[in-house]
C-alpha cells in the first residue's frame, strides 16, 4: 500500500510534535488508544479566550495515525472551542486520502481532538473564575 | 449428497464444530481441521458442476480462516469477543492512561537513542534503559496472559453450567470486559514491546 504524498510529508516532518504540561492553565489534554491495532495518541491544546492558540500531540503508531495527529494540531491552531468541535474524521480522510484500511487512524484523530476539548472544559469549569 | 455452502452466519466455531469454550485442545482442532479439509477438497471436486467446484473452494477457504483463527488463543478469544459483545453492553473500556503515558514516555527514549551514538556512554546508558523496560514489560505481559488464562477457564466453566440467572448474566458481562480489556492493554504492550526488541537488535 503506498501513502499519500501528504502522509508521507507530515510523517517525515510532523507538525507540532511534543507535549504540554498538563496542569498548565488552558490546557486540554486527550489521551486515546486504538485497541485493535495498539496506536496510542496523545492531543494536548492550550486555550486563551476560547480560542486554541497552540497544539501539540505524540503518537505512537503507524504512519497514517502520525500523520492524522499532526494534520489535527495543525486545523486546531486558531479556532475556537466551537469550530474545533466540528472538526470530523471524515475531513482529515479526505485530506490526507487515506484508504480504507487506514480510516480507523483517523476516527482516532477525532477522538483524540474530543477528549482534549473535553478535558479543557472539565479544566476550566472546576477551575476558580478570574474575578477582576 | 451435493456440497453446500457454508452459510455467512455461520461462526467459526460451529463451521469447525466446537463449542463457544476458550479453552481447545489443538490437537482435536487439527484433527477436525484435516477431516473438514478433505471434505471440502477442491481436487475432490474437478469431475463436479462448476457450481460446486465454486462452493468447494469457497469452503475451504472459510474453514481456512476458521482454523487460523481459532488456532491461536489470543485470536480466538477476540473472536469470540467479537461474536459475543453485541450483547454486551458498554464493552469500550476506558483508555488506560497511565500506559499511554509510559508508553509514549518510552517512545521519547526509544527515538533518544536511535539519535544517539550506540558507543557512546550515552548510547550504552540508553540501550540499558531500554532493555530494562523491555524485560518489565515482558513480565507484565506474561502475567496478563496468565490472567488472561483464567478468564477463559471461567468464560468455558460458566458456559458449561449454562445458568440463566441474572447472576450468570452479570457474571459472563464482567469475564467479557475484562477480556476486552486484558486484549486491549496486551496489543499496546505487544507494540511498544516489538519496537523495543527491533532496536535493540538493529
Amino acid at each position: 500500500m503506498a501513502y499519500s504524498d501528504k502522509v508521507v510529508d507530515h510523517f517525515n516532518n510532523p507538525r507540532n510534535m511534543g507535549s504540554f504540561k498538563k496542569d498548565e492553565e488552558g490546557v486540554g489534554t486527550g489521551m486515546v488508544g486504538a485497541p485493535e491495532c495498539g496506536d496510542v495518541m496523545k492531543l494536548q491544546i492550550k486555550v486563551q479566550n476560547d480560542t486554541i492558540v497552540d497544539a501539540k500531540f505524540k503518537t505512537f503508531g503507524c504512519g497514517s495515525a502520525i500523520a492524522s495527529s499532526s494534520l489535527a494540531t495543525e486545523w486546531l491552531k486558531g479556532k475556537t472551542i466551537e469550530e474545533a468541535q466540528k472538526i470530523k474524521n471524515t475531513d482529515i480522510v479526505q485530506e490526507l486520502n487515506l484508504p480504507p484500511v487506514k480510516i480507523h487512524c483517523s476516527v482516532l484523530a477525532e477522538d483524540a481532538i474530543k477528549a482534549a476539548l473535553a478535558d479543557y472544559q472539565k479544566k476550566s469549569d472546576t477551575e476558580p473564575v478570574d474575578t477582576k | 449428497m451435493k456440497v453446500q455452502p457454508v452459510s455467512k452466519d455461520t461462526d467459526y466455531f460451529t463451521c469447525l464444530g466446537f463449542p463457544r469454550r476458550l479453552t481447545l485442545d489443538p490437537k482435536k482442532l487439527e484433527a477436525k481441521f484435516y477431516e473438514l479439509s478433505r471434505a471440502f477438497h477442491p481436487d475432490f471436486y474437478q469431475a463436479k458442476s462448476p457450481k460446486e467446484q465454486t462452493i468447494s473452494l469457497s469452503n475451504a477457504a472459510v474453514l481456512n480462516t476458521a482454523y487460523r483463527t481459532l488456532r491461536d488463543p489470543i485470536q480466538r478469544a477476540e473472536y469470540l469477543l467479537a461474536l459475543e459483545s453485541g450483547s454486551v453492553k458498554d464493552i469500550r473500556t476506558s483508555p488506560p492512561a497511565d500506559l499511554f503515558e509510559e508508553i509514549l514516555e518510552l517512545q521519547d527514549t526509544l527515538e533518544q537513542y536511535r539519535a544517539s551514538d550506540r558507543e557512546s556512554d550515552e548510547g550504552q546508558q540508553l540501550r540499558k534503559t531500554l532493555q530494562t523496560e523491555k524485560q518489565t514489560l515482558d513480565r507484565r505481559r506474561e502475567e496478563m496472559e496468565s490472567q488472561l488464562r483464567q478468564l477463559f477457564t471461567g468464560w468455558d466453566q460458566l458456559q458449561d453450567r449454562g445458568e440463566a440467572t441474572s447472576q450468570a448474566r452479570a457474571e459472563r458481562d464482567r469475564i467479557l470486559k475484562q477480556m476486552r480489556e486484558l486484549l486491549s492493554h496486551r496489543t499496546y504492550i505487544n507494540n511498544i514491546v516489538n519496537d523495543l526488541a527491533a532496536t535493540i537488535a538493529s
